[in-house]
């Protein structure tokens, strides 16, 4: 009974040590957590109260994560997660960049030549404030992906937090970059 | 390549994730297609705009202070039930361990430093920190073309100088190394490759730990104190003033083999 309680002991010290060592980590990507949480929930206060439920969240479930995996990764999936389900319903969906309706199309040499300059110069000059402003009028999705794509996680990462086939974040990412670009030209029109 | 194609692989291509005549093609169309050219440009700017003009809005000191608090520590659990009576038996078990202690002490003084649990506290830190190793994304602070490269990065960064008689080969590539802190010390960390195995060789000052004078087994002319732990075969020994836990879930015996080169007496 001596080798059974302790052996209860120290299986009881590990559990805790490694749940320890897996929130030092996790304490490392929250700057990144509270960038996404802020372009989701477009105000500090509700980012920080995402970061939170993130976290006690990702306590909760710590043993489900796997050693040797991408915890940011596992912890922007969290934040996806508790994002939808405390937080999406109370914003007006945006009007632009939805994934499923926006198609980018492929403009012809001639509307290349025609709006290529002026787009162009556009992008050059954008400012802090307008790249802000065009990410948030851009649907979830889209501006989720821009962000984890930005974030360094992979297509399999992204994929994984958006609960989607691998196969189309590459897809995915190209709408809402083409969607992002458009807003960015328009303020320049406006 | 038709323009729609294109335009699905441009940010690959720009970050040279594309297979080289997969990219050739690219490239190939980009310049005899001015639609997709300005597409290619306009896509870099975006990236240059989203990399470099983004607002960052990083967590304040005070969120990160709550997130700190709200994970706790590991305490101490509940001691299990033998313990408790153990308590009442104390003093027939006090008089005993006088007996028990005082004929191997006799004996030898150096079996009074026993291996097994004492060894705990030691083997639970390798782990853990084998773990914020393999775990963290920017794991290295020096990478490494040899240990020639490595060890004088120390310099300056710790009170004591890492002494590895072995810079890595073929069978075990050095990746770099980094500073950590290993239980109350500062720690020298070597991290070595087996196939697609990390290997972490972390190299502190000996003095204070328990070090296991049992259950030892010898490699050259160090005895080292080999163990498992939460699926990860751990090597721990003492070479005069330095300690070194030798951590990896390759196989027992390809951990001995190294620990064997890092030793001097393969």
């Amino acid at each position: 009974m001596r080798a059974v309680g302790e052996a209860y002991h120290e299986a009881v010290m590990w559990e805790q040590a490694g749940r320890w060592a897996l929130g030092r980590e996790a304490l490392a990507h929250a700057d990144a957590l509270h960038n996404l949480a802020r372009y989701l929930t477009g105000n500090t206060v509700d980012a920080e109260d995402l970061v939170q439920e993130t976290y006690a969240r990702a306590l909760r479930a710590a043993d489900q994560f796997t050693p040797g995996t991408n915890l940011k990764a596992w912890l922007c999936r969290i934040l996806r997660n508790a994002y939808l389900s405390l937080y999406r319903r109370r914003r007006h969906d945006p009007v632009v960049g939805g994934l499923d309706t926006v198609n980018p199309g492929v403009p012809t040499a001639a509307e290349a030549s025609f709006l290529g300059d002026i787009e162009l110069d556009r992008l050059r000059k954008v400012v802090s404030e307008e790249i802000e402003r065009a990410l948030l009028s851009l649907g979830d999705d889209a501006r989720t992906v821009i962000l984890l794509d930005l974030e360094g996680l992979t297509e399999v990462e992204v994929a994984d937090v958006l609960g989607c086939p691998v196969g189309t974040v590459k897809s995915r990412l190209a709408r809402a970059r083409a969607a992002l670009r458009r807003q960015l030209g328009d303020y320049g029109r406006g | 390549m038709r323009c729609d194609d294109v335009r699905m692989r441009l940010l690959e291509g720009q970050r040279g994730g594309l297979e080289p005549p997969e990219d050739a093609e690219l490239r190939s169309h980009v310049a005899g297609c001015p639609a997709c050219a300005h597409e290619e440009q306009a896509d870099r700017l975006l990236t240059e705009a989203l990399e470099h003009r983004m607002p960052q809005y990083a967590a304040s000191p005070a969120l990160k202070r709550r997130l700190a608090a709200a994970w706790p520590a590991p305490v101490t659990p509940p001691p299990p039930w033998w313990r408790a009576r153990l308590r009442a038996w104390a003093p027939l078990l006090a008089a005993a361990a006088v007996v028990i202690v005082a004929v191997p002490l006799l004996l030898s003084t150096p079996a009074l430093r026993g291996g097994g649990p004492g060894m705990t506290p030691l083997v639970t830190e390798a782990v853990n920190d084998h773990l914020r190793v393999i775990g963290s994304e920017h794991p290295l602070d020096i990478a490494s073309g040899g240990v020639h490269q490595v060890k004088p990065w120390f310099e300056g960064r710790l009170d004591f100088a890492p002494v590895v008689a072995f810079g890595g080969d073929e069978d075990f590539p050095l990746q770099g190394g980094a500073v950590a802190w290993f239980i109350d010390r500062k720690a020298a960390t070597f991290v070595f490759k087996r196939r697609l195995h990390g290997i972490s060789l972390f190299v502190f000052r000996a003095d204070g730990l328990p070090w296991a004078a049992r259950d030892t087994q010898r490699i050259g002319a160090v005895d080292v104190y080999p163990t498992t732990a939460r699926g990860f075969n751990v090597l721990l020994w003492r070479q005069r003033d330095l300690g070194y836990a030798l951590v990896s879930d390759v196989d027992a015996a390809e951990l001995r083999d190294l620990a064997g080169r890092i030793i001097g007496n393969p």
